[in-house]
């Protein structure tokens, strides 16, 4: 998991950098205890950028579009993405904010049940008991009762057979995606806290499940990592697909599937920092 | 009240919930929005037993962002208390040893819990925090309860359940030292304040904690831990509250130092000594102090960023053999 981690760091960087740069000239003639209100300040614009050159989630492009992202020259994404076309054709991107996994899970998996309406109503049920679960474990049920509403209004939109773009403008209205990604992020808390004996010999740092939960899985733009999805995927029983495609040597991408050894619905792009949606 | 806002939104429609969930004093705290302004709040609450608070009961407001609950309420005392500074905001630390972030799913009601919680700790010199002597907090822990607010026109004798043998402090008390753990309190120091006033009312926002909602905080915090196991305890000590802002700028630098696993370490020992002083330098809070490090930090980076490239141009060397 380690491991996973670092390779993130070639994009945070190259971020911080940016950041950097552009922070000199501004923050040279602001007082030093006003520090705080300029970073915030251009963590905002920073913010802004990103948001207003990508949509919470894109529309369905073809997996050409990859080509196009990185260098010709640069051999190793190149034979990566042309092993990624063996198996996949399409892509759908979602905004690079942190919540990424949620949001690109999310609607992956409510796209799916647009027409598996069998998995639509297990799904729906598990759905619906999960709050209750929650409440058992401590949650306050009138902070959390908002955010599971949003989620089952989604579903239930799903059973009504809506059109795609109508279930893609719910996930581009800030305020419903976003509350669905607390509420995900709320699961995940709470199966890894649920089952804490297990999760608690993956967590580095000397934290315990509870701690790791309120650091980096329910503050909102904490970033997933294997531990998230595998919690995930189990909390709703929906297997997930990860492709990895970073610098690493190989020609290939390497997949993961969530939970090991499931009947993958959902197939996800992982590049460091990021997840995509992928469709074959 | 109700005509006044959009019930659809979403930060209403939590605020009105709890509110209702509020309306009746506890022994312990009590919060209730004003009538002209669902997004302001006057909140009591009783200093926690067994500390210099005991007996007094503290006053105080909270402002709500209109994004609540995705953004933390910012919490300002009215009651002179000895331990945090009246009239100014209290934030979720953005410089804390556990960068914590606020939660969506907390409320008004963990953020007084919090509060109680957080009285008995150390102000240690952060800015905004005092750290009054003990005798000096008990004296206005007694006088708090003859604190009178007008805007809510309440008094603090009467503004909370009076205890009673059968009440259980310690279960209250111990679920508020759990939070104040957790959560990292920080005042807003009041240079940023004024600007923030002179600025107008539209930057308030602004004053929230950085982790919110931006991506690059967010990987800063999870990149965090690792980044400070990398450096020497003092520094990172030294670097609290006053030093936030070298945080950002030293950020670079962090991931270099975590990423020398990976790559041969041969930055120059020199080019990292550099950066404790110019930290060092930028606690004094001067102006010169702050060009040095702006000045500092750009040769550094324009060092890393050659030697990126130079790794970058040697590594392709070594594959091309």
């Amino acid at each position: 998991m380690r491991s996973h981690r670092r390779r993130k760091q070639t994009w945070t960087a190259k971020m911080a950098e940016e950041q950097q740069e552009s922070s000199q000239g501004e923050v040279e003639g602001v007082n030093c205890l006003a520090y705080d209100e300029a970073i915030i300040a251009q963590q905002d614009r920073i913010q802004q950028e990103i948001a207003n050159s990508n949509p919470l989630v894109s529309d369905r492009q073809e997996l050409t579009v990859l080509q196009r992202e990185y260098a010709e020259e640069d051999s190793v994404y190149q034979l990566k993405i042309k092993d990624l076309h063996k198996k996949y054709s399409y892509i759908r991107k979602t905004r690079p904010d942190g919540n990424c996994f949620y949001r690109a899970f999310g609607f992956a998996h409510l796209e799916s049940l647009l027409d598996d309406s069998k998995e639509l109503q297990r799904f729906k049920a598990v759905a619906a008991k999960s709050k209750l679960d929650l409440v058992n474990e401590g949650f306050t049920e009138f902070t959390i009762e908002d955010f599971h509403n949003t989620f089952m209004d989604l579903i239930e939109l799903c059973e009504k057979q809506p059109s795609l773009q109508e279930l893609l403008n719910s996930f581009n209205d800030q305020n419903v995606s976003d509350y669905v990604v607390v509420y995900l992020r709320l699961l995940t808390s709470g199966y890894l806290q649920r089952e804490h004996v297990f999760f608690q010999h993956f967590i580095e740092g000397g934290r315990s499940v509870k701690e790791f939960c309120q650091q980096e899985v329910e503050p909102m733009s904490k970033e997933s990592d294997h531990i998230h999805i595998i919690a995930l995927a189990q909390a709703l029983n929906v297997s997930i697909l990860v492709e990895y495609m970073d610098r690493g040597e190989g020609g290939t991408v390497n997949h993961h599937v969530f939970p090991e050894g499931g009947d993958p619905r959902i197939f996800l792009l992982y590049r460091p920092g990021h997840y995509d949606i992928l469709y074959k | 009240m109700e005509n006044k806002y959009n019930l659809k939104s979403p930060a209403v429609k939590r605020l009105m919930k709890e509110a209702a969930e509020l309306r009746e004093p506890t022994e312990h705290y009590h919060a209730q929005p004003l009538e002209e302004n669902l997004f302001e709040w006057h909140f009591s609450v009783r200093g926690p037993p067994d500390s210099d608070f005991d007996g007094g009961v503290y006053h105080g407001r909270i402002v709500l962002p209109p994004e609540y609950p995705m953004k933390p309420p910012s919490i300002i005392l009215l009651t002179p208390n000895g331990r945090f500074e009246v009239g100014k905001k209290i934030c979720l630390s953005i410089s804390g040893h556990h960068p914590e972030t606020w939660q969506p799913s907390w409320s008004i009601r963990t953020a007084l819990i919090a509060i109680i919680g957080f009285m008995p700790t150390k102000g240690e010199g952060a800015i905004g925090s005092l750290d009054y002597t003990p005798e000096e907090r008990k004296a206005l822990a007694k006088k708090s309860q003859d604190f009178f607010c007008e805007s809510c026109s309440c008094c603090m004798r009467s503004a909370l359940l009076a205890l009673t043998p059968n009440s259980n402090p310690s279960a209250e008390d111990h679920k508020a030292k759990e939070l104040a753990q957790q959560i990292n309190f920080k005042a807003e120091s009041s240079l940023s304040r004024q600007s923030s006033e002179s600025s107008g009312a539209a930057s308030e926002p602004s004053t929230h904690t950085l982790g919110d909602s931006s991506t690059a905080s967010g990987q800063e915090d999870a990149d965090r831990p690792q980044a400070e196991q990398a450096e020497p305890p003092s520094v990172s000590r030294a670097e609290q509250p006053p030093a936030a802002p070298t945080e950002r700028p030293l950020s670079p630098r962090q991931r270099r130092a975590q990423r020398r696993g990976e790559q041969p370490p041969r930055e120059p020992a020199a080019n990292r000594a550099a950066f404790v002083p110019a930290n060092r330098q930028h606690q004094d809070e001067s102006h010169a102090g702050s060009a040095a490090l702006i000045l500092v930090l750009t040769l550094a980076l324009a060092v890393l960023i050659f030697r990126r490239i130079y790794l970058a141009q040697e590594y392709k060397f070594d594959y091309d053999f």
